[in-house]
Parts: structure tokens; C-alpha cells; sequence
């Protein structure tokens, strides 16, 4: 009888724990979902994050205003629309004259959907008192202008689009440094190497880094790529910090796959008079490419995973980088927009809104890699 | 002759290409390298030299006032051993059984279940976990704490555990798993039941698995910045007094200033860094020898 009792409770817990932590998950994702779901919107993926005020210069048509009170401007070849923020472009004629608008420096600027108007040459256009008053101000204020007009453009903001391309152009630069590096160690140590003191320092290296915690990266990368490479907060120094941090991911999963090759392979590859680089360029790898992939899903999860490292190195400006390094270079991932939101704006439904963006992504990847793994992998082991 | 030279060739290319190959693998020794030098010595500048801060009062000292010229950490390191250690004590039994249910207990169906979510649960970026602190546990807490703010130790052991989990189960299963069908099937033969079976020889037989999995665990926990600083409150001195209280982890203090602090503050954070990063190499060091001993056996 007791140890009847014993072993129920002795159930009892494995039985909450696991619950417990499936648990755990649901109440994650359900809770980001469900703060974040109303942040989203289609906007949210083709928008700029900040909104931009550009003059333009565009040419006008040789019309006489009609439809007006529709918010029909017949000079630009525009709809306009009206809401408590102003006069924005509800739709354009498809030849209209406004896709062919400029900006100060001369360089194309179309207009697009959504755009707001919120000058035309010196006629402010604010705060009107009802719709109809605000579309025969803005065609008045066409009308006086001829030939061209000069208007100011608010592009709204709001969205992801620097973030998602900072997040893109991060994972290739970083998997560009330590994807070769790392596929190459994995390489030397598996096909190369002779067990003794080198090889154990590298597996010691490696197993070190892996357990190094991603703000003493950061701290490292700041004092070393930001300041001494004189990189400041950029693309670049991210990229290097972060691919240290991936090596032991590469270098681990790739070892991995390169051990489940036959030695029998090599063997015949050798036998038949290939050198040994033939035979790891022929032989050996093509047979570990599922596994490298693997290695570059992971991969891939860390680096949108990254925040204390990225913050410390690439900054937290929402933009698209604009070099590699240097002054105009810094950009800020998703994941760390979405911590300077909740942290420094207070604004918890975009960053969640965010945080879905990065659980489909991570749920996608989860799904490749088990895929590949058990598409290719299982396959090598019977 | 002119294959003979064409070996030749053949071979110092061959000679050419392993000398790369070995250039790369050593990528990994010079970065640990170069990241122990840099952080130390610039983390270990502000003790020596003419205006040198005593050590004794930056490891002690219960204040952290850069404006003030003011230093201490001890209150830091007080506040990330605990955290990491409520975490451990709750994380690592929770952990385990639920490594248990994995490799013992569970249907298939079930497993098909739980295994992806563990998964899953490793990829959710820390900042996400950060969120979900900060919306749902601190809010709780808030509840029902004596104090005024959410924002507490609770909720980064909390968080914390939360965090540790997947790394234990899935370790803890491999170790589990490891262990050979013989000792259970004897168990059976002398007349134990499932649950003795598994608490008296199977968890014994993987003690050293799960050991790693606690101690890279702790690594894990420790090392937390991002999630952790969300929720910790982050205040600049003062030791906790109870779970309730505001905490200032040692990962979340260099996170927090590192972005504009500059001259002897930034050495400082330095300084601290040098700190995580003893407790690191220890854990480090410990899981080492353990995966070694685990390998040897």
C-alpha cells in the first residue's frame, strides 16, 4: 500500500512537470499572440519605422479642377482623402504626374498611397473642419501653382521594413565570417587532425565559447571591433561579434555530420588515388551538406535570436544600414527593436507584434531543420 | 618526370590547404583568447596605476554611483548567485521529470507532443521571454507582493526557470536515455515497480548527465541579461531583502550603462564583466571535467 502511494505521487509529479512545461510554452506564444495581434497589419511590413517629411517638386497637368468635393485633384492625377491627422493620397491615377515627382536634391520620389499632404507650395494645409473644406483647400492651393508645384510629403511610418532588412542583412554578413570559418574547423579537426595537445586546446576553445554568455561578447565586441577596428556601432562589428558566438554552433553540428560519414567513403576515395583534399571536396563534403544546412538553421535562430551582443555593437537605431561600418552602418535587428520598444517607449503590443514575426520565423526554422533531419540524416544510419 | 612534378605540385598544394584548414581551426583559440585578454584588461585598469580603486571596496561595496565615484558590486553578485540559484532549484527537479515523462513514462503520441515544445521553448529569443515577464509575471506579483513594484527577484527566478528548462530536459533525457535497458530490466527482476525503478536506478545511473545539464544550467541562468533586465527593477544599491525586492544582476548592470557610460565608468562595467566572467569559466571548467569524466566512463 505505501508503495502504491509513493509511486502515485512519484507519477503525480512527472506528470505536472510535463504539463508544466508544454504549459509554459502555450502561455508564452498565447500571450505574445495575443498582445501583439492587434500591432499588426499589412502596413507593419511594407513601412518605414520612423515617418519622413520630404519636399517634392512635381510637375501638374493643364487641367481645370473637377470632382473636387470627392477629393478628386485633376492637376496631380490623384484621389485625396481626409482624417484627423490631415489630407493624405488615397489613390493615384495610374499616369498620374506625381509618380514622376522629385525630391530637393533632384532624385526621383514618387508618391504613394498613404502619403500626406501637408503643404503645397505656401499653403499649409492643417486642421480643417470638415472633409469637403480640406479637398477645396487642397485644389485651391493647386490651382495657384503653375506649371509645378512644391509639396511637402509626410511618408507614414510605423512599420518593420529597416528592422527585417537589418535582421537579413545581419544573418548573411554574419554567416558569410563564420560559416567558411567554422565548416573548415569541423573540416581540419574530423579529416585532418591528429589527436594531441592542439586538438584538445581547440575542443577546449570551443566548448569555452559555447558557455561564454552573449553580454561578455558584447562587451568584447564594443571594445574591440566598435572602438579599437574603429568600426563604431555598425553592421560589420555585429556581424564579427555574433559570428564568434555562432562557431561553436557551426563548428559542433558540422563535426556531427562529418562523423556520421563511413570511413568506408574516404577509404575508396583514397584507393582509388584521390588526394585528400579531392577526397573531402568530392566525398566528404557532399555527403555532409545536410548537416551543414542544419548548422546554418541553427545558426540562423541565434542570430535573430541575438540581443544582448547586438545591442552592445550594432546599436539600436531603426534603419537600414547604410555601409558596412562607420558612421552610417548601425542598425537595429528585430529582437533588439523589440527590447527598446518594451524598454525605452513603453510600447509592449508593437514589440509583441514583433515578437510574432519572430516566432514564425523561429517556428519555420525548428520545421526546416527537423526536416532536413529527417529527410537526409535518418537516412544515412540505415 | 612530368607526373613526378605534377605530385609535387599536388602536394604542396595539398600542404598549402591544410595549413588554411589549421589557420581556421585555431579562429576559435585566439577569439577565446583575445575576448579573456580585452575584457580583463580593461576591467582590471581602474585597480592599478596612481588613482587606483580599491578592490576591495568595488567587491564589497553595496552602491553603484558612477557619478559619485562609487563603485560596489557585492549586492550585484548577491543578487545574481541567488537568482541563478532559485532557479536551479526549481528548474533542475522540474526539469528532470519532465525529462522522465520524455524517456519513460510517455506514450508516443505524447512524446510527439512535448518534444517539439521543449524545442521551441530553447529558440524563443530571451527578449521574448523578457516580454512575457514583463506582461504577465511582474503584473502578478504585483498583486500580491508587499511591496509597491512587480519588478523582483521572484520574477527573474521565475523567469529565470522558465528559461533553464529546455537546456535540462533535453540534456537530462540524452542522459537518461543513455543509460542501459540491462538496469532497468534487473530492477524489474527483483520485483521493483516503474516509479522505483526509475528513482532508485535509472536517475542514479544518469546522475553525472544531469549534473552537466544543471551545471550548464546555472551557466545559462548566470550569464541571462536581456529578459533579466526587463524585469529585475535594476536598482543602484542595497542588498535584497526578500524575494520581493528589486535586483541589479551582475549581466544586467553592464547591459543597462554600457550604451553611453564612458572613461573609468565604462572600466567599470568592464570591471564587472571580469566578475560574470569568473563565475563563468568555473561553471565552464566544472561542466568540462564532468562531460570528460561522463566521456571516460
Amino acid at each position: 500500500m505505501k508503495r502504491e502511494v509513493k509511486d502515485g505521487i512519484f507519477k503525480a509529479a512527472i506528470y505536472i512537470s510535463a504539463v508544466f512545461t508544454v504549459l509554459i510554452l502555450v502561455l508564452i506564444i498565447g500571450f505574445i499572440v495575443a498582445k501583439g495581434f492587434s500591432g499588426l497589419s499589412l502596413s507593419f511590413f511594407t513601412r518605414d519605422y520612423e515617418d519622413n517629411t520630404t519636399y517634392v517638386t512635381t510637375a501638374l497637368y493643364a487641367c481645370e479642377p473637377e470632382n473636387v468635393s470627392k477629393g478628386y485633384i485633376s492637376q496631380l492625377g490623384i484621389t485625396a482623402g481626409y482624417d484627423e491627422n490631415g489630407i493624405y493620397v488615397k489613390s493615384i491615377d495610374k499616369d498620374s504626374v506625381v509618380k514622376n515627382a522629385v525630391n530637393t536634391k533632384d532624385e526621383k520620389y514618387s508618391i504613394k498611397k498613404d502619403d500626406r499632404i501637408t503643404s503645397v507650395g505656401d499653403v499649409k494645409l492643417e486642421r480643417f473642419d470638415s472633409e469637403e473644406e480640406a479637398f477645396w483647400a487642397l485644389a485651391d492651393a493647386v490651382s495657384a501653382q503653375s506649371g509645378t508645384a512644391k509639396m511637402k510629403i509626410v511618408r507614414p511610418g510605423g512599420g518593420i521594413v529597416p528592422m527585417l532588412v537589418t535582421t537579413l542583412l545581419m544573418i548573411v554578413v554574419s554567416l558569410l565570417i563564420a560559416g567558411p570559418v567554422g565548416i573548415i574547423t569541423a573540416i581540419y579537426l574530423n579529416e585532418y587532425s591528429r589527436p594531441g595537445k592542439l586538438l584538445n586546446m581547440i575542443h577546449f576553445a570551443i566548448q569555452n565559447l559555447a558557455g561564454i554568455p552573449s553580454i561578455i561578447y558584447g562587451l568584447f565586441g564594443s571594445l574591440f571591433f566598435v572602438t579599437i577596428c574603429k568600426m563604431q556601432y555598425s553592421l560589420l562589428a555585429g556581424a564579427m561579434t555574433v559570428s564568434i558566438i555562432l562557431l561553436p554552433t557551426v563548428i559542433t553540428t558540422t563535426e556531427e555530420a562529418l562523423k556520421t560519414i563511413p570511413d568506408k567513403y574516404r577509404e575508396s576515395s583514397l584507393g582509388l588515388g584521390a588526394t585528400k583534399l579531392q577526397t573531402v571536396y568530392k566525398v566528404v563534403l557532399p555527403n555532409a551538406i545536410p548537416g551543414i544546412l542544419v548548422a546554418v538553421i541553427l545558426s540562423i535562430g541565434r542570430i535573430v535570436g541575438e540581443s544582448a551582443a547586438l545591442l552592445l555593437t550594432a546599436g539600436t537605431v531603426a534603419q537600414i544600414p547604410k555601409a558596412l561600418w562607420g558612421n552610417s552602418a548601425s542598425g537595429a535587428t528585430l529582437t533588439i527593436k523589440a527590447y527598446t520598444l518594451m524598454k525605452e517607449e513603453n510600447d509592449l503590443t508593437t514589440a509583441c507584434a514583433i515578437g510574432i514575426v519572430l516566432l514564425i520565423i523561429i517556428i519555420v526554422l525548428n520545421f526546416i531543420s527537423k526536416w532536413i533531419t529527417n529527410r537526409f540524416m535518418a537516412k544515412k544510419g540505415a | 618526370m612530368d607526373n613526378m612534378q605534377r605530385n609535387k605540385k599536388r602536394d604542396i598544394a595539398e600542404k598549402i590547404v591544410e595549413a588554411i584548414f589549421l589557420i581556421c581551426a585555431l579562429v576559435s583559440v585566439v577569439s577565446v583568447a583575445a575576448i579573456i585578454v580585452f575584457v580583463f584588461y580593461k576591467g582590471l585598469k581602474p585597480f592599478f596605476g596612481s588613482d587606483a580603486y580599491s578592490f576591495f571596496d568595488f567587491i564589497l561595496g553595496t552602491r553603484w554611483a558612477p557619478s559619485e565615484d562609487t563603485y560596489g558590486i557585492f549586492f550585484m553578485i548577491v543578487a545574481s548567485v541567488l537568482s541563478t540559484a532559485g532557479a536551479i532549484l526549481v528548474g533542475v527537479p522540474a526539469g528532470l521529470l519532465a525529462a522522465v515523462f520524455i524517456a519513460q513514462v510517455a506514450p508516443k503520441s505524447l512524446i510527439r507532443i512535448i518534444k517539439p515544445a521543449v524545442e521551441l521553448l530553447a529558440g524563443i529569443p530571451s527578449v521574448l521571454y523578457g516580454a512575457f515577464g514583463l506582461g504577465i509575471i511582474v503584473p502578478l506579483i504585483k498583486k500580491i507582493s508587499p511591496k509597491v513594484q512587480g519588478q523582483s527577484m521572484l520574477a527573474v527566478i521565475i523567469v529565470l526557470t522558465i528559461m533553464i528548462l529546455p537546456t535540462i530536459v533535453s540534456l537530462s533525457e540524452s542522459a537518461l536515455n543513455a543509460v542501459p535497458k540491462s538496469y532497468e530490466e534487473a530492477s524489474y527482476g527483483l520485483g521493483a515497480t516503474h516509479m522505483q525503478t526509475i528513482f532508485h536506478v535509472i536517475i542514479p545511473a544518469a546522475k553525472s548527465g544531469i549534473l552537466s545539464a544543471a551545471v550548464l544550467g546555472i551557466g545559462r541562468a548566470i550569464g541571462e541579461t536581456m529578459a533579466v533586465m526587463m524585469i529585475a527593477g535594476n536598482p543602484t544599491a542595497g542588498l535584497p531583502d526578500s524575494i520581493w525586492a528589486m535586483v541589479r544582476p551582475l549581466t544586467t548592470n553592464i547591459a543597462m550603462e554600457m550604451g553611453y557610460a564612458s572613461g573609468k565608468q565604462s572600466e567599470m562595467l568592464f570591471a564587472t564583466g571580469v566578475i560574470l566572467f569568473v563565475f563563468i569559466m568555473i561553471v565552464n571548467l566544472t561542466l568540462i571535467r564532468l562531460t570528460k569524466k561522463a566521456g571516460e566512463k
